[in-house]
Formats: structure tokens, sequence, C-alpha cells
């Protein structure tokens, strides 16, 4: 096709942007060769690419002539589909990369011939090494595999074997080998290298005393993998039994060197359990001697340490074990990355320590305990209330010398002060890192504890009712049947409280109205009643057991349901108003809107539901906001009056993100029944392209969402005629047209009641 | 032999008072006595400590997570104590006339029937009302004239006050891992009792355990002990409650019945756990690992 027309149909498809024709034409040439049935099937995605990124969009074109090659025009969609999802997580690079190698990226895991993906196991491996480790160990996907004791890093990808059960399981191996390392203890360091004052991890230094580190580090982690994988048959031999038809097959970098190394010759020994009979010298036997003396079950990495110490010097002077790639499932020694895990670790107890000893010191000086006072004199007095200008004396109680018993008390000032189980928990575990729990810990606690105290006013409580920060939301692309994520960014907003006489007039109004109302709505607040004519209950049904003495007398059955039972109904009702507030319900609509407020909020004092109102307008996908009228539990205030006041016109009605805030919002409470009623005028729309279909699409996603949560949506829509596209976006019964604005501030109470009984 | 007022469904409870109300039908308080020793295996003093309340007439309250050995506990206690034990599973049903006692009509007469607690106040037996939070916060206040040092119970229907013997022992359970609002404590209703932390036995002692009442090996405890303290791991995960000693036991009575150890562990842990896919497919595998 010529380039020309090619420019020209794009140009109409990213209508209104108009990108630069230097780029659309450099991206567009490769496509000039082909066939236009072909062109076709790639423009057909420029629509769902080209909102996400521009780039992207070029970088796509550019790539897909040569991945057609691969691809059935089919497949396109949900390649493109892939694309996307790759983009969001990993950016234009991940994206490129993806696209660069469509045989291997896509087709081979199309027609399930792909590897294993770290994505498709984290799900299943997070709980299972979690259960293993007794605490959270996060699976972290990466080049190699190895753990920094906090982490566990996996392949990104193996497909070493052609089932995915066989790579399944050498993933697992992986885990539970990792995790093995940590418990059995590899990264230990032994006592005598503790005494050393060094910025290098301890075992390192240990290497470093070798000519030859490298190698050192090679053996004493072959040497300890040994050791882990008798430990691992301990303790889980289940997986160990399936293991063992894995292990052999496993590809070792011996099998394809020219000359194998010692380390090599180890490996295939381990792994394969083929000693290699003729090569076999006099270093080979000892070093297999030395590895059965790793493997026996009172090793430690004291052994393994040894091992190498007594191997070293036999070595070649050319033998050069680090050259001899690491078994997959044991992965990569990081010695740094643990030593710095460790420091952070160390650092966070620290702080935590300092934190909760604070905290704990501020509740006991202000018990007012006259026993206290008695005790510790006037010191303590002065440690409490002057504050700063206390000299604090800290001495570890003498328990901690001992090391047996765990601490459970600090002296401060002469004073013994018992720790909670936080603390001496925290305590153990720092005693069990350092060995000693630190006096500058309890110094610095007790010195932020006095200033703390000595100021006059009391910590300010988070103040929750503030504007929270964004919070983002994935939005729905029918077009390309996925999600755009991170897509909206929600902020709530305060209102301003505005003085008016809007509330009182509405009330003068609608006064009949509102007495109506409440009358009604006290009805449908009954939540105890008698039940009578049962077979078992609270009392006798008088009446149903007269009834039955003289069916007795006359010869008739009697019945048996003679009794009263009290029935409790609990109306445990959650409701959240969401009112548009898009710059199209100006006038009548906007005064209607909040008029029907007022009637509800009236209406709904007299019930003992939950519920609160959120406003929503914005503009653009960054900047959709939500104003707060009336939180859940917020009380029908003066304030909320005036928020309800202060309702008004503002931009565009971007409502889906809405929608899952709400839905979001409902995750948090709890209650039998959990009602959305959205109040809104017409169709979605915003500033950018968010309108017509897409809007609808999206809308109708977020409700259904939230219908998957439990949820029940209803919308209340004002509109001068029906439409189609409605009941499609709310669902046939989830929603109720009002042509007549006037009507609304009546009908609003009356849907609740019938919604809700 | 314990009977419990489990009226869950009404049809245990229709089965209750059909009991009552045949004829010559009245659950007689030695039906509550514990004839054989059940086995317990103290983990603490929490023996001491309720033989000693049970010395002082102080009610008990036993907390701790599902199949931790509450129950079994109190049946240890009321054999020890040579009471009759009387055990209640409370449910948000269970209204005071429940727990009291009611009229029934009886071949054209109304005839009062002692509820559970009333027949354990008369007869100084051992209530045990398991799952307190469960019932509804209305009936749980009868107990308090009970659980201080008044030890009363009035009877509002008949106009009668009991005054509960020595023997009298009111104890409760709950589950504080559940963590909801609504099912707490009240402090009024808390704060008459004595506590006892129950918590999952250590892991020797819990071998112990399986192995006795579930009729296995150690060599197959050890592995199923192990299972459940890495289920007890994953509360952060989004497992709440980790596989329970109940559990465990039942697992090794599967096995003894010849079922083989994974399909029990699947049937007898896993599913009983979760309904979760990806939290299943983690519990499988470390089933897989361990057998």
């Amino acid at each position: 096709m010529d380039l020309e027309i090619l420019k020209e149909k794009f140009y109409e498809l990213v209508a209104p942007s108009l990108p630069n024709e230097w780029d659309v034409e450099e991206a567009l040439s490769p496509l000039a060769s082909e066939k236009e049935a072909r062109v076709d099937d790639v423009f057909s995605q420029v629509p769902a690419i080209w909102p996400v990124s521009h780039s992207l969009c070029f970088a796509y074109l550019s790539a897909a002539g040569p991945a057609l090659i691969h691809l059935a025009p089919e497949e396109l969609s949900l390649w493109v589909h892939t694309l996307l999802d790759r983009y969001e997580k990993g950016g234009l690079r991940s994206a490129q990369l993806f696209m660069a190698d469509v045989e291997r990226h896509f087709v081979r895991h199309l027609r399930g011939q792909g590897g294993l993906q770290f994505g498709e196991v984290s799900g299943r491996l997070q709980p299972y090494v979690n259960g293993l480790a007794g605490r959270e160990l996060v699976l972290v996907s990466s080049e190699y595999a190895f753990t920094n004791t906090e982490c566990i890093f996996l392949p990104r990808e193996i497909g070493l074997f052609s089932k995915n059960e066989e790579n399944f399981l050498l993933y697992k191996l992986i885990v539970s080998f990792q995790w093995a390392t940590i418990k059995a203890g590899m990264f230990t360091t032994p006592p005598f290298l503790s005494a050393v004052e060094s910025d290098l991890p301890p075992l390192e230094i240990f290497f470093s005393q070798f000519a030859d580190p490298g190698t050192a580090r090679s053996l004493y982690h072959f040497f300890e993998t040994s050791r882990v994988l008798i430990f691992l048959q301990d303790e889980l031999p289940g997986l160990m039994r399936k293991a063992s038809f894995l292990l052999p097959h496993l590809p070792l970098s011996g099998d394809s060197a020219a000359t194998t190394t010692l380390l090599d010759r180890l490996q295939q020994g381990l792994l394969r359990d083929t000693w290699s009979v003729e090569k076999k010298s006099r270093v080979d036997d000892r070093a297999i001697a030395l590895l059965r003396r790793c493997q026996r079950k009172e090793a430690d990495n004291q052994t393994s340490l040894n091992a190498v110490s007594e191997l070293m010097p036999l070595l070649a002077d050319d033998e050069d074990c680090s050259k001899t790639e690491p078994l997959i499932f044991q992965g990569l020694l990081r010695l740094q990355d643990v030593r710095n895990a460790q420091l952070k670790q160390r650092k966070e107890r620290e702080i935590q320590f300092i934190q909760a000893l604070t905290a704990h010191l501020k509740n006991f000086s202000q018990q007012p305990d006259a026993e206290k006072v008695d005790k510790s004199g006037e010191k303590s007095a002065a440690a409490g209330h002057q504050g700063q200008d206390v000299a604090v004396i800290v001495e570890t109680d003498k328990v901690t010398e001992q090391k047996v018993q765990p601490l459970t008390s600090v002296r401060i000032d002469n004073q013994e002060i018992p720790l909670s189980e936080e603390l001496i928990e925290l305590a153990r575990q720092i005693k069990d890192d350092i060995g000693t729990l630190p006096d500058n810990y309890i110094s610095s606690a007790a010195g932020q504890a006095g200033e703390g105290y000595s100021a006059t006013n009391p910590a300010v409580p988070a103040d929750d009712q503030g504007a929270t920060g964004p919070i983002v939301y994935d939005e729905w692309d029918y077009r390309r049947k996925g999600y755009r994520k991170n897509w909206c960014v929600i902020t709530e907003k305060e209102i301003p409280q505005v003085q008016s006489s809007f509330i009182e007039q509405t009330l003068i109004k609608y006064r009949g109205q509102i007495r109506r109302l409440r009358h009604q709505f006290e009805l449908m607040q009954t939540n105890e009643h008698f039940v009578r004519r049962q077979r078992d209950g609270n009392d006798i049904d008088l009446d149903a057991m007269v009834e039955s003495l003289a069916d007795i007398q006359a010869g008739r059955p009697p019945s048996d349901r003679l009794f009263i039972r009290l029935a409790r109904e609990q109306r445990d009702i959650a409701v959240y108003f969401l009112v548009d507030m898009s710059n199209s319900t100006e006038g009548w609509v906007g005064k209607a809107i909040k008029e029907s407020l007022v009637l509800i909020c009236e209406a709904m004092e007299v019930l003992n539901d939950r519920y609160g109102i959120y406003g929503f307008s914005g503009m653009r996908r960054l900047r959709c906001e939500l104003f707060p009228v009336k939180r859940l539990d917020e009380p029908y205030s003066l304030a909320v009056r005036q928020r309800i006041g202060a309702i008004g016109p503002k931009e565009y009605t971007r409502m889906a993100p809405a929608i899952r805030h709400m839905t979001s919002m409902f995750a948090k409470v709890e209650a039998k029944i959990r009602l959305l009623i959205i109040l809104s005028d017409g169709k979605p729309e915003d500033y950018d392209d968010y309108k017509g279909e897409y809007a609808i699409e999206d809308t109708r996603h977020a409700l259904l969402e939230a219908k998957a949560k439990g949820i029940h949506p209803f919308c209340i829509t004002i509109d001068r005629q029906a439409h189609d596209y409605m009941a499609h976006m709310y669902g046939e019964v989830n929603y109720i047209f009002i042509d007549k604005v006037s009507r609304l501030p009546a009908r609003m109470p009356e849907i609740y009641r019938t919604l809700t009984s | 032999m314990v009977v419990n007022y489990n009226s869950h469904s009404y049809c245990c409870m229709k089965d209750y008072f059909r009991r009552k109300i045949m004829p010559g039908r009245q659950f007689r308080i030695d039906e509550y006595r514990i004839e054989e020793e059940p086995y317990y295996l103290p983990t603490g003093d929490e023996l001491a400590i309720a033989e000693a309340a049970y010395e002082d007439g102080a009610p008990l309250l036993l907390k701790g997570p599902t199949g931790c050995g509450k129950t079994r506990f109190m049946q240890y206690l009321a054999w020890r104590l040579a009471r009759p034990l009387i055990t209640v599973s409370c449910h948000d049903d269970l209204s005071t006339s429940d727990l009291v006692g009611r009229y029934l009509i009886r071949s054209g007469e109304a005839v009062w029937t002692d509820g559970p607690l009333t027949m354990a106040v008369r007869a100084g037996a051992i209530c045990y009302l398991d799952e307190i939070v469960e019932a509804r916060k209305d009936t749980t206040v009868v107990i308090h004239p009970l659980a201080d040092d008044r030890r009363q119970l009035p009877i509002e229907k008949r106009g009668e006050l009991l005054t509960a013997p020595p023997e009298f022992m009111l104890t409760v359970s709950y589950n504080p891992g559940y963590q909801s609002v609504l099912k707490d404590l009240k402090a009024s209703t808390r704060q008459r009792f004595i506590a006892l932390s129950f918590d999952y036995p250590n892991q020797e002692k819990e071998i112990e355990i399986v192995c006795r009442e579930g009729g296995v090996e150690m060599d197959l405890a050890r592995p199923l002990v192990k299972l459940a303290v890495m289920t007890r791991a994953l509360k952060d995960s989004g497992l709440p409650e980790g596989a329970s000693t109940r559990l465990l036991i039942q697992t090794g009575k599967l096995v003894s019945r010849g079922i083989p150890i994974k399909t029990a562990c699947r049937a007898a842990i896993s599913e009983a756990l979760t309904d979760d896919h990806e939290l299943l497919g983690a519990l499988d595998e470390m089933v897989s690992s361990l057998f």
C-alpha cells in the first residue's frame, strides 16, 4: 500500500491528535510493503494502544509487520492484549523486548510450549514458603535464584523441561532450597569470625584469606548445598523424593566444557551419582570424603568451612572452580545482600524497639500509681514531669547477663519498669541478633518519652477527616477487553461548609412530606415482633392452646403449634449515596438532587441504617475528585447540612472511578446488605476521549465489579427521556429513570424504602 | 456422656423437645456424668487454676483457637471433680428461655421444664457455655448473677430464685481469633471470670496427643504437626486459622483407617481450612513436600 494512504488512514484513527509527520512516516514505512488486509488488521489495534502510549503505538507499528509472520490474524488481538499488559507492568522497554521475539515470548506460550513464568507460580508458592518459614518471605522475580534472608529471588521463567509440572517442581525445589539455606544456617557467622570488625560480610573475610577467594566461595557454597540437601531430605522428604527424579536431569556446566574442574566433577557426582572412576585423583578422593563429612547429620556450616580450608591448599594453581556455574536451584551466594538485609533488619528493630518502649514508658508514667511514686521517690517524679533536664540512669536488668531468661524489665532511674509482651519479644529478637540489648536503645527511648511527656499539648490524633492521598484505580477498555492499569487517580477533597438558608427552605417546603416520610420509615424500623403459632418458642401462645384444647375435646387432632416466639430482624444495612456533581447538573437538576438528599437524610435519621453521602466530579483521568458530604458513621450534624448546601456543579462525569472507590470503601464495611445508590443525570463523560461507548462500558464494568463484591448498586438517573444504553449500563432492574426533576425529592425516599424492605 | 444442646438447626431443637415431651423420657442428670477418664495432656498450670477456681466458686473463662482442647479440658476437669458436665453450644438465636427453661404443653397441661443452665444449678453440675460470643448479647446477661458472688439464678417465669450449691460451676469459652467487633465479649460479662488462655500445645506435646488420639505412629505424627505449624504461619497470607490439633487427630484417624496420607491431609486439613484456590494449592505443596 502507498505510504500516503497509510498515513491518511492513521491520522483518521488517532484524530483529534496530530502526531509529528516524520514519526508517523518512520513507523509506517515497514508496513508499506504489506497487503491491504494485513494493514487493516494491524490498524484495527491502534485505537486500543494509542491512548495508552503514543511511543508504544509507534513501536507497535514498526514491529507489527515482522510479528505477523508468526501470528495468525486472529491471534493479533491477543498479542496486543499481552503487549499492553507488559507495557503497564514493565514500561516501554519490557514491551519492546516482548515484541522483539514473537516466537519465544508469545507463540510458544500460545501453543503451550513455553516455560513456566514466575507470575504463574508465585500465587501458589508464596503462601507455601510463608508456611515453611513461619514468616513472610517475599518471592521476587529476578535473573537468578538467590536469597538475602528477607526475600527469595527466583528466575523469571523456567523452561528447562518440556512438561510444566516438572518446571513447577523445579520452582518449588528452588524455593524450598533457598528457604532451607536460611533455616539450616548457611549464612550464620561461625564463632571464630564473629569478633572480627569489618565492613565485609564475615564469611567473605574468611574467603579472602585464600589466594583464590572465588574458588573458596564456590566450594563453600557447594559443600553447604550438599548439607542443605540432606537437611531437606529430613525436613521435606516428600519433596526430595519427587525431586530425585529431576536432579539427574539438571544441566551442569561441566557437561559441555572440554576440561572439567573439581567442582564440575563434584556436581556431577552429587546429582548423578557418577563418580568418574578413571579420572579420580587424590584431590578428588579427599574432596569426596569431605563432602561425605558435610552430609552427616551433626554437620553445620563450620564443617563446610573446615572442608574448604582443608581442600584449598590441595588444589592445583590453575584450578578455577568459580568458572563452574552453580546448580540451578542453588543459585548465587550473595553474602553482601544477606548482610545488608540483616543490617536493615537490625536498624528496623532498633527503631521499633525504641518507639515501642517510648510509648510504653509514656503510658507507664501517666498511670496515677501512688505506689510507684513511693518506690521510686522524687527522682522518678522529676523524670516524668520535668523532662529534658533530668539525668536518665540506664541500667539493664541483671537477668540480661545470664542470657537464659528473657528480659522482662528495664531499669530507668532506679525504677524497675516491666516490659509489655511485644517489647519482651522484640528484646529477645535483638538479643538473638547482636547478643545483648544495647543500652542506648533504652536511653534514647527514655529520653524521647521524657520529651514527649513534658510537652504541654498531648499528641494530636491523626486527622483522618482531612483530604486523603491519591488512590489509583484501573479502567476498563472495551476495545482491548482488559484493564488499563492504574489509570485513574481519585482524590478525596473536603467540601467547604456553606451557611445558607437552603436547608431551612427545603424543610419548610416539604414539611408535610417529611412528617409522612418519618412515619413511613419508622414502620420499617420494627426489628422485634412476636410470631404466633410456632412449634417452639419463648412462651405459650394462649389462643393456640385454647384452640387446641377445644380440638381435643371435640376429638379433632390438635395442632402442635402452641408457642409464641420473639423474632428479631436486624436491619444490618449500610448505604452510600453517590451524587453526580458534574456541570450538567446546574440549575434545576442540582437543586432537586440537593433537596432529595435533605429529605432522605431527614427520613434516614429515624432508621438505624448507616449511610454516607459522597459527591463526585473531576476532569481527566488524573483528577477524579470525590467530595465526602457525610461519611458513613458521621452523625447528621450541622456540618453535614452545610455541606449538602454547598453541593454545586463542578466539572465532568467520570463515574466509574468513583464507583470503584466506593466499592473499595465498602470492603471495610461489615453489613448484611450493602447498597450503593447513584444519583446522576445522563451519560458518563469526561473532557478527554472518555465518552460514548467507552465510558458506558467502563461504567458498566465498574458496576459489575461492585456486584461481584456483594454490593447492590442502584442508579437513579434524571434525564428528559429514557435511553437504550441505560439498561445495558446499569442492568435491567438496577436503575430508575426520572424525567420530571421536580418529582425526585419525593421519589427518592420512596425508592429507598422499596429497596430495603 | 456429654449431650450437646446443639440447636444450630431446628431439627436438633425439635429433637430436644420431642425427647423432653415424650412421657418417661426425661434427661437425668446422671447421663451427664463422665464415667471414663478422658485423655488430656496438661500443658501448663491450667488444671491447678481451674481446680482452685472451683473451690472458690469462681466462674471460668476459656479462650483459645478452635480445636486446641478447650472442650476436652472441660471434660477432663468434670471427670476429675466428679461432677456432671452440661454443655450448651451457643448460637445467635439462643434465647434466655433456651438456657433457663420454659413452660411446655404436655397432655393438655402447661408443665415447666428446666433448661440446661437451671438443671446444672439444681444438680450442682458444671455448665459449659461453648462459644459464648455467638449467643445474643441479651442472653449472656442472665448468667451475670450466677457469675459473681451471689451465685443466684432468678427464674422470672416461675418467680423462683435458685441459689447455686457449692458444687455448681459456670464455665464459658470463646475464640478471640475472629476479631470481629460484633463478636466480642462485653466487659461487664468478661470481668466476672477467671480466664485461662489456651493455645495449641508445643510440638512435642502435640505429637504425643496426635499419636495417642489419632492412633498413628510417631513417624507420621511428626510431619503432621509440622504441617499444622506451617499452616498456622499463614495468618498473614489469608488463612485466618491454621490447622487445629483436632484436625490433626482426625487426619490421623483417617490414615489409621487405611486412607492414604495425602488424601487424608487433603480431606481433613486442606479442604477443611480454605476454599481459596491458591491457598489450597500452597497447602497441597506443603503436604507433598512433607510426605
